[in-house]
């Protein structure tokens, strides 16, 4: 068995970054990057990229040194992708932020209305169930973090977390501060419109719901792959029949039912950003199907069914 | 910082019509300009911009003369100033529809941050009208705005006359912080009136459970100058240093 000699340049300045000899050919990039890390320690493998070309394409962790258009002594170049986070990580911080902020103000907690209110309580009824959904949103969230998501990558920017922290904590104080304000002026419609704004929240949580638990049973624990969602024998899932990503569309709709439900325009306003992003997330998603699954179903749409 | 913002440099020559690049200028020329009809489109719309702006210069040049002094000089230009600088939002579309190299973020937010200048705060609280800190911006614009419009224009026809590059990315030195207290001025004496009249603020109780205080956000406005414009500052200097400097190599090979 023949021993690869890998070398490892700065993409940018191509200075030689480190030499490794006696390399096993079945060697994967994971392993390499966990040499390198030996020899520059700051360079954690999260924050590796390498690649065989100074402007091409990272090459996977999976990826097999033997298997590469390499000779055997092979050329990779480096890029640091700077500090990286987990995403669970992330996505327990964000989350948990709009929980504990909401509940603040639901509570009225002193310096934020004025002092006569301070741990009073509403006296519309609206007002306690938008307390109930929105907590039960966030903590859902929590948990489907812990138990339920596979995460394609490990981590992502640093400066991410700061990024989507103001975004979640921001919007979650400015709807609950109006949501929760003294002067709240419940929904025109009354009871009516909160009934049929709470049936929609909560079949658009139970979709959601449903959604992540079967992208979750497409892919083996601590596996990578990637399949094509179909619709399972629950109700929820056959949206799979109409949409590439259904969990953006129950979320869209969840928001939306939020909106009704409080009849908030700064909830509406939420929606709507979230609304935005998420069909570039779902067009995203829809293209890379499309790219690597010739026979994808042709009906589908990427977030709204027949329109977007 | 909107005067800060349309003096930001664009890829070297052949941005037409276009603003801040995403950062890199001079350099590799090796995309495809615009096609011919859209050049042709886009020397028309850059002549005609710098001709408005002219047509303010002059009208500001007028008013002085015929008054005898500086002061509330601004209703003498204010219809071509709000029709040409309100015009400007076509080089959003420009960005949008591809025909100029610039991010449409940029752009946006540069042509935004200027009409709201001319509607939002001058045009809506009359009182700040007759201030001279108008005027400090209006004259950095209309100087600002015929170097660029004409910069453009020559870019596209492809000869640029050294003097309009120069003055593209030298004069803002002076232009850009000219620029920046004539507009933070003017929001400053707008806020009493702002306050006094409740002008484009909602407050509680309300059925959309919303409210907004206009003179809070024209606070935080000034607020968002301090990170902002030392950012677009210093990205003029460091385009200038690398925009002047190559041609500066470039006419000794000639």
């Amino acid at each position: 068995m023949k021993h690869y000699e890998v070398e490892i340049l700065d993409a940018k300045t191509r200075e030689k970054l480190c030499f490794l000899d006696k390399v096993e050919p079945q060697a994967t990039i994971a392993e390499i990057k966990n040499l390198f890390t030996k020899t520059h320690p700051q360079w954690y493998p999260a924050r590796q990229s390498l690649r065989l070309d100074p402007k091409g394409k990272s090459l996977k962790d999976e990826d097999v040194l033997q298997k590469l258009p390499v000779g055997t002594t092979a050329t990779l170049y480096f890029r640091d992708l700077g500090a990286q986070i987990s995403w669970v990580t992330v996505f327990l911080t964000e989350y948990a932020g709009p929980l504990f902020i909401y509940l603040l103000f639901y509570f009225r907690v002193p310096f934020i209305y004025g002092h006569k209110y301070d741990f009073t309580s509403s006296r519309h009824t609206v007002v306690h169930l938008a307390c109930i959904c929105h907590s039960f949103h966030y903590v859902k969230r929590l948990l489907e973090t812990l138990f339920v998501h596979r995460f394609s990558h490990g981590t992502m920017p640093l400066r991410n977390i700061f990024k989507n922290c103001t975004y979640y904590w921001g919007f979650a104080a400015w709807m609950a501060y109006y949501i929760n304000h003294p002067l709240y002026t419940p929904p025109t419609y009354g009871a009516q419109q909160v009934k049929l704004a709470l049936a929609i929240f909560v079949i658009c949580q139970l979709g959601n719901f449903s959604i992540h638990m079967a992208l979750r049973d497409l892919r083996p624990a601590g596996s990578k792959t990637r399949k094509i969602p179909y619709p399972t024998k629950n109700p929820f899932t056959w949206l799979f029949l109409l949409v590439s990503c259904p969990n953006y569309t129950y979320e869209v709709g969840s928001w939306i039912g939020f909106a009704i439900m409080t009849q908030c325009l700064p909830v509406a306003l939420f929606s709507l950003v979230g609304f935005t992003q998420m069909t570039i997330w779902a067009k995203g998603k829809h293209r890379s199907y499309l790219k690597e699954f010739r026979d994808y179903p042709p009906l589908r749409m990427p977030i709204v069914p027949f329109l977007l | 910082m909107a005067a800060a913002a349309a003096t930001a440099a664009t890829k070297g020559n052949g941005g037409g019509g276009g603003r801040v690049g995403a950062g890199e200028a001079g350099g590799t020329r090796k995309k495809k300009g615009p096609g011919p009809l859209a050049t042709a489109y886009l020397v028309i719309y850059n002549v005609v911009m710098t001709a408005g702006w002219l047509v303010i210069a002059v009208g500001l040049v007028r008013a002085y003369l015929a008054k005898g002094s500086y002061h509330s000089l601004y209703y003498s230009i204010e219809k071509p100033l709000k029709f040409f600088q309100t015009g400007a939002l076509l080089e959003i579309l420009h960005c949008a529809i591809g025909i100029v190299p610039s991010s449409v973020v940029l752009t946006s937010f540069q042509v935004m941050s200027r009409v709201f200048l001319i509607w939002a705060v001058t045009h809506s609280v009359k009182e700040v009208q007759s201030e001279d800190s108008v005027l400090l911006f209006v004259i950095a614009w209309t100087i600002t705005e015929i170097i660029r419009y004409s910069f453009y224009t020559f870019s596209l026809l492809n000869h640029l006359p050294y003097l309009i590059k120069w003055a593209r990315y030298t004069l803002f030195i002076v232009l850009y912080p000219m620029g920046v207290s004539g507009e933070l001025l003017t929001i400053y004496a707008a806020l009493p009136f702002v306050r006094q009249a409740g002008l484009y603020s909602i407050s509680l109780p309300n059925k959309y459970n919303f409210s907004f205080d206009y003179h809070a956000f024209l606070i935080l406005v000034m607020i968002s100058y301090i990170p902002v414009f030392p950012q677009l500052y210093f990205h003029m200097i460091h385009q200038r240093r690398k925009i002047l400097s190559h041609t500066e190599e470039h006419k000794k090979f000639e």
